[in-house]
């Protein structure tokens, strides 16, 4: 036990002085206690952040060169924006696809959407051949959807936090019909594979867990 | 897809609960703790059975934050709640990402087992009632002969639906619910201390002496703290300052009030309203009675009914407005933030959190030393205090976010030149600030 003699209080600590004024403490009774609250840390977290500088740095300098090169040898041909997106995926790749603590299902989600806009620029910037709308972005869709009904169906427990993701992704499916609808696709067997895994998807929750859509429509709109 | 779906396992955030989410980040983290200190040095192993056990009884714990279109929600979380031990960061920020997406924290340290609580969960009600159930179940893992004695909620008993009714809602009346808009507050100024940590001076005080000195002016104890509070504020920031701009402003302690004992309800989620002590602080010669009568007037009309009433609904009435209502969460997330940055914050000086009493069980008394209540600090309340008892021990804990000390040192220093005993305890922020 410790005393002040300024503030007329007494404290059990191993420092030297009174919190309140920052005097000396007079020792009363001398003993070792343990303090009431621990020591300061430094964060230990240094070795990872220098990687994601080296990473963070190699990136936006390679985005600039990109970018001069592009410019000097002429607009007219955006062959810059290929690697700039590859370099900006391969970021959200390592952020939310695989150092994210988010939930699997969010992340394949986010990460086929991203892809599908990725595919459509190089497809843009390399002669717009159509390829990335025809094909791509349907059988991406078609694959998220197995993919995110398949790990519902392996880990059980979770399915909840997974449910909403697979039937934003169901409800993303039909895009490429609209596409169709507006003349922009002219491939129809991906697409329309594509959609119909989707209803087929939907139904099966529709009838043998129509709670679980109710309780998520439930919990995402509620006013 | 399994059977986890029991009857109720998501919910609503309650009235006062949904600012929180929006305006919390790492320097308002909107985060308190409960600390109980124990004769016995903690076995981890048998902390984490016992929460395990806890988070059974409690399903409104076992929840993590989730994002609505209209609002957020509180959703079941399937993940394991882990213990941790106790760091020197004290009120942190509640990051869903680093906690399993759990939005309170059980963590431990020598003989002290402490609850980290967002705001937005729970308030100091829930918190000690958690508290109990999980010293009351650690204690039996520990082998020690302890009894309920219908103190404690225990895993026998099956979760009422009252426990996470939001009790705000039912006590709405529409007729009274008129907005008083208040003015900005005095701000204790001071140096920052680095890296958002936060000091911590805690002072013990015997009960039955500060009930003593307060019935003496003939004042509840949370008032003649208050009263204190205010004249130490004024002794040490504002007297002989008069003509400064800034200390125009009037001096405003913001005091929650525990409705559990002013509408009889059950819930353990966030039922509280508050009182707030307001004073133009621009005089050179502001005497301590003339403070102690002021508290005293506004004590009285702050707790009457209708004016708690008024406080509640007014907040319901915010949340039932239609336009509030069909506007997306992101765009009201939006508004709120700066609402809450304009006028919520800026409107108190300080705050004062009585706990209350600790009431526990004859047979768990012998292993309970005593309990801790703090408060975050932030950027515009640089300084907060936070008042527990249990028996014969009264904590009064200011938790800053300055490096200066001068009010805990006036304020103990008042207590002593009454003739109390103090004894302190703290963190010396000082060693890394």
């Amino acid at each position: 036990m410790k005393y002040c003699d300024k503030c007329k209080i007494s404290i059990k600590t191993n420092h030297d002085y009174c919190p309140l004024c920052h005097q000396t403490l007079e020792i009363k009774v001398k003993e070792e206690v343990v303090e009431k609250y621990p020591q300061y840390e430094t964060n230990i977290r240094e070795l990872k952040s220098i990687t994601k500088r080296i990473m963070l740095f190699l990136s936006v300098t390679s985005i600039i060169i990109l970018l001069i090169t592009n410019a000097v040898t002429g607009f007219e041909n955006l062959w810059s924006l290929i690697p700039i997106g590859s370099i900006i995926y391969f970021w959200l790749l390592m952020t939310v696809g695989i150092f994210s603590r988010h939930n699997i299902a969010f992340r394949i989600f986010i990460l086929t959407i991203t892809l599908i806009f990725l595919m459509y620029l190089i497809d843009e910037s390399s002669g717009s051949e159509g390829w990335a709308l025809d094909y791509v972005a349907p059988i991406l869709l078609l694959s998220c959807n197995l993919a995110i009904s398949f790990i519902i169906a392996i880990r059980k427990i979770n399915y909840r936090d997974y449910i909403s993701y697979l039937l934003l992704i169901v409800f993303f499916s039909i895009a490429p019909i609209i596409l169709i609808l507006f003349g922009v696709v002219e491939v129809l067997w991906p697409a329309i594979t594509t959609l119909g895994v989707a209803v087929f998807i939907l139904l099966f929750i529709i009838f043998f867990f129509p709670k679980s859509i109710k309780d998520e429509i439930k919990k995402r709109f509620h006013a | 897809m399994s059977n986890v779906a029991k009857n109720q396992d998501w919910f609503k955030l309650d009235n006062s609960a949904k600012i929180f989410p929006s305006v919390s980040n790492y320097k308002e983290t909107n985060t308190f703790r409960v600390t109980i200190s124990l004769t016995e040095k903690i076995n981890p192993e048998n902390l984490q059975k016992a929460v395990d056990i806890i988070l059974e009884r409690y399903p409104m714990f076992r929840v993590k934050l989730k994002k609505g279109l209209f609002w957020n929600y509180f959703d079941y979380n399937s993940k394991p709640f882990l213990i941790r031990e106790m760091t020197y960061r004290i009120c942190g920020e509640m990051n869903p990402k680093e906690n399993n997406g759990y939005l309170f924290k059980v963590i431990y340290r020598n003989k002290d087992v402490a609850i980290e609580m967002f705001h937005s969960l729970a308030d100091g009600g829930g918190v000690m009632m958690l508290l109990k159930s999980l010293v009351y179940e650690y204690l039996l893992l520990e082998g020690k002969n302890v009894k309920p004695d219908n103190l404690v909620l225990t895993k026998n008993e099956k979760p009422e639906y009252e426990e996470y009714e939001d009790a705000n809602v039912k006590y709405y009346n529409k007729k009274n619910r008129k907005h008083v808009s208040e003015e900005r507050a005095y701000r204790i100024k001071g140096t920052q201390i680095v890296d958002n940590n936060t000091g911590i001076i805690s002072g013990i005080l015997k009960t039955s002496e500060i009930l003593k000195l307060s019935r003496e002016n003939n004042m509840t104890i949370t008032e003649y703290l208050a009263s204190v509070l205010m004249y130490i504020i004024y002794k040490t920031q504002l007297q002989y300052r008069e003509s400064i701009k800034s200390n125009q402003k009037p001096v405003k302690i913001f005091i929650p009030v525990n409705l559990r004992k002013h509408f009889p309800s059950k819930t353990l989620r966030n039922f509280t309203n508050f009182i707030k002590t307001k004073m133009y602080m621009n005089k050179p010669d502001i005497t301590f009675e003339e403070i102690k009568k002021l508290v005293k007037k506004q004590f009285k009309q702050g707790i009457q009914k209708d004016e708690l009433i008024r406080k509640m609904s007014e907040n319901v009435a915010f949340e039932k407005n239609i336009f509030l209502r069909i506007t997306p969460y992101f765009l009201k997330n939006f508004v709120l933030k700066i609402g809450y940055n304009m006028l919520g914050i800026k409107l108190n000086t300080m705050s004062l959190t009585n706990i209350g009493k600790f009431a526990f069980p004859e047979s768990m008394k012998p292993y309970i030393v005593d309990l801790t209540a703090t408060i975050n600090a932030g950027r515009f309340n640089t300084v907060n205090c936070a008042v527990v008892s249990y028996e014969e021990k009264f904590k009064i804990t200011f938790s800053r976010s300055i490096i200066e000390t001068t009010i805990e040192k006036e304020f103990f220093r008042f207590l002593t030149s009454k003739g109390l005993e103090v004894e302190i305890e703290s963190n010396f922020v000082e060693e890394y600030a």
